[in-house]
């Protein structure tokens, strides 16, 4: 998967807004849209709030999870537990990412929050990666990690099904009689 | 036309239609046009971009698009004061070229007039013809006396950013090209000092209004953000991005009061740098790498110092722009670099490239533009005095009665430089600066300029530009516009009165000196 579809569907995720024009209930596919009143705030995926924050028709209202204090304890939990600690939300470095770059003016303490999104980001792959070291090196047949977001699995998946297929391979090799043949890789 | 509501009568009008902008080439209408795309892009308004250099482009743009477009918009801020644009209406009963403002309020052309033959009152018929004629006779005068002076009225930037402000959708990014096109217009000196302030005083309310939008909480915003923000900045062009000593030495004002091309005033310019304390290492430095110590008062201390010096006016209102950590830029800045890419002379480059690389860098996201545009610019600065220099000292200037007259020969270094027209205004108006300070002659200091510089080896033309005379109470209205063409009609000499600044011309260079003679029985 590129990095680029896990956004794409983290971008149908809701985000409350503030309109600033008047439109009726809007019926799509992915369901409907409540009618826009100016001033009234609503729910709307991430897609539609960045293009509307775009053609100036909108004010984005950060979410609850993204704020300085609950951040800063999120970090301190993460970096003081063994295992991952639930995510701030199953799609918080996208949405950090999105928000940031299209409505920063909206979202007060910016700067600080990029910085501790990007902490707390850094603190759960390095354990996600000494996991998959340890996964490999022992030769685990089966392994169960909680709490992990789609955007970070993805990070992994590339490289950890690599290097299974090697070792693998290695292996069947190191035993030549008992070889099943080649297998197709995963 | 006159337009008295904007947003009803212009922007509703064009909103659910499919536009054609077209552009003309100067730094004021690139950022009026980027004011109105911002616009339609918020609108979702389809438009097509159509960059004009002159009225012949103007001509084959409208006629190719004639058959389907109805309404037609474009920028420019010349001639007349009230009206900021230009619409022409391609109707089927009657063709009106609204030109301006003023021309299309004095009446609908007779031609579409139907003649009734009635035999009972050929005397009243008589009596309308001779009302005709009189009517047709004041109608030349009015228009003589409005084409006869050419100045510059309000920014047309500026005027489209009141538009934003009316549909409250303004953004900082339109405020700052707002501001660009308003500091374009002092920069190339088309308005009087006193309209750049006033004009200066309107936008500071705007930007106070922004800045008191986005930090009145105690949360401050994000570092990204832009930030404009009234500067009593000093006047050397270029300096942050450049050496304090290069700008110095490189900038008209400083330029002129110390008559750098003498070694007097090179010696000046020590005692002056000596005088503020600055060490000489310190000064030829990059600004960015100068000592904090320096930099702190640096502005107070200069603006002391060039007191004591005669150089009263050594800073400036202007605005700056502060974005990311590293980018902080003056509006005058911008529009050096901006006017550098315009106009640049590097080969394999047409004039639609050049227009599309200079509108592409005024956006934040362009920085590596904007800094080639920057270079480019203190070339063309460094070109500028050195030019200055060798014709004040080789005294290529010759006083022909009622003008100044100056010719740039063709082997003269970055003479491809001065080929393009704002390129050439601005040289001749620093000319005319360092002029008027190395002369004795009192008469010659009120005398208005006239430069010439070859523009198209091949085709064998010039370009001619004529400024007015410097004073302290200039109005900045140009005359020449219709000098040159009735001198030109007068010896049917080879000119081309395409440019939208009508002082400007092409001219065959074997034809030089009998127009110039035309012109001084003309003037004088």
């Amino acid at each position: 998967m590129d990095p680029s579809e896990v956004e794409f569907l983290a971008e149908k995720e809701l985000v409350k807004i503030i309109p600033n024009f008047n439109l009726d209930k809007l019926y799509l596919i992915g369901g409907d849209l409540g009618p826009f009143n100016p001033g009234l705030p609503l729910y709307v995926p991430v897609w539609l709030a960045l293009n509307l924050k775009q053609r100036q028709k909108c004010r984005v209202v950060p979410p609850d999870w993204m704020d300085v204090e609950k951040l800063e304890e999120m970090r301190e939990l993460e970096r003081n537990a063994a295992t991952f600690t639930p995510a701030p939300c199953p799609y918080y470095m996208e949405l950090t990412k999105l928000l940031l770059n299209h409505a920063s003016d909206n979202i007060p303490k910016a700067d600080e929050i990029r910085t501790l999104v990007k902490d707390i980001w850094d603190t759960r792959i390095a354990k996600l990666r000494l996991s998959a070291d340890s996964f490999i090196t022992q030769q685990e047949a089966h392994a169960k990690l909680d709490n992990l977001t789609l955007m970070e699995i993805n990070t992994i998946r590339g490289f950890l099904l690599e290097s299974l297929n090697c070792m693998y391979k290695l292996r069947s090799n190191l035993q030549p009689g008992s070889s099943k043949g080649p297998l197709a890789d995963y | 036309m006159f337009v008295t509501d904007i947003r009803k009568e212009f922007y509703e009008a064009v909103a659910d239609q499919r536009v054609a902008l077209l552009v003309a080439s100067d730094i004021d209408a690139l950022c009026a046009c980027r004011i109105l795309q911002a616009l339609f892009q918020c609108d979702q308004v389809q438009y097509t971009l159509i960059p004009v250099a002159g009225w012949q482009d103007l001509g084959t743009a409208f006629l190719e698009h004639k058959d389907q477009i109805k309404l037609l918009i474009k920028q420019d801020d010349d001639l007349g004061v009230p009206s900021y644009d230009e619409i022409f209406r391609d109707d089927d009963e009657d063709e009106e070229g609204g030109d301006s403002g003023n021309e299309s309020d004095e009446g609908t052309e007779p031609s579409g007039k139907r003649r009734r033959f009635d035999e009972g009152s050929v005397e009243r018929r008589i009596e309308r013809q001779r009302e005709k004629r009189e009517w047709e006779a004041r109608r030349r005068e009015i228009l003589f006396d409005y084409e006869q002076y050419e100045y510059h009225g309000t920014s047309a930037a500026m005027m489209f950013f009141e538009l934003a402000w009316v549909l409250t959708k303004d953004t900082k990014d339109m405020l700052w090209w707002a501001i660009i096109g308003l500091t374009d217009q002092w920069v190339h000196d088309k308005v009087t000092h006193m309209k750049y302030v006033t004009d200066i005083a309107t936008m500071q309310r705007h930007v106070s209004r922004h800045n008191h939008r986005n930090e009145d909480e105690e949360n401050s915003l994000s570092i990204d953000c832009m930030r404009i923000s009234f500067e009593y900045d000093l006047r050397l062009t270029l300096y942050q991005h450049w050496s304090l000593y290069e700008s110095i030495s490189n900038s008209c004002y400083t330029c002129c009061h110390f008559k750098l091309w003498t070694l007097n005033g090179q010696k000046k310019l020590q005692e002056f740098l000596a005088d503020m304390g600055l060490p000489l290492k310190q000064v030829r430095q990059k600004f960015t790498s100068m000592d904090m110590s320096i930099k702190e008062n640096l502005r107070e201390v200069i603006e002391e110092s060039s007191n004591k010096y005669g150089m009263k006016d050594i800073r400036i209102q202007t605005f700056g722009v502060h974005f990311g950590f590293k980018n902080r830029f003056l509006a005058s800045d911008m529009v050096h670099a901006t006017t550098a890419l315009l106009e640049s002379t590097e080969k394999d480059e047409n004039e639609t490239d050049n227009f599309i690389k200079a509108l592409d860098s005024l956006s934040r996201s362009n920085l590596e533009r904007l800094h080639s545009g920057m270079d480019l610019a203190k070339k063309k600065l460094i070109a500028i005095q050195q030019t200055v220099a060798s014709c004040i000292c080789t005294n290529l200037i010759l006083s022909q009665g009622p003008f100044l007259y100056c010719y740039l020969m063709e082997g003269t270094p970055d003479v491809k430089l001065f080929s393009k027209p704002m390129a050439l205004t601005l040289l001749s108006k620093y000319l005319l600066r360092a002029f008027i300070q190395s002369t004795r002659n009192k008469r010659c200091r009120l005398l208005p300029l006239i430069m010439a510089a070859p523009k198209d080896v091949e085709k064998g033309t010039v370009l001619v530009v004529g400024i007015p005379p410097e004073s302290e109470t200039s109005d900045k209205k140009n005359f020449f516009g219709r000098a040159f063409e009735k001198a030109a009609e007068s010896t049917s000499s080879r000119t081309l009165h395409d440019h939208f600044d009508t002082s400007i011309i092409e001219l065959k260079t074997e034809d030089r000196s009998k127009f110039l003679d035309a012109l001084i029985t003309l003037l004088s």
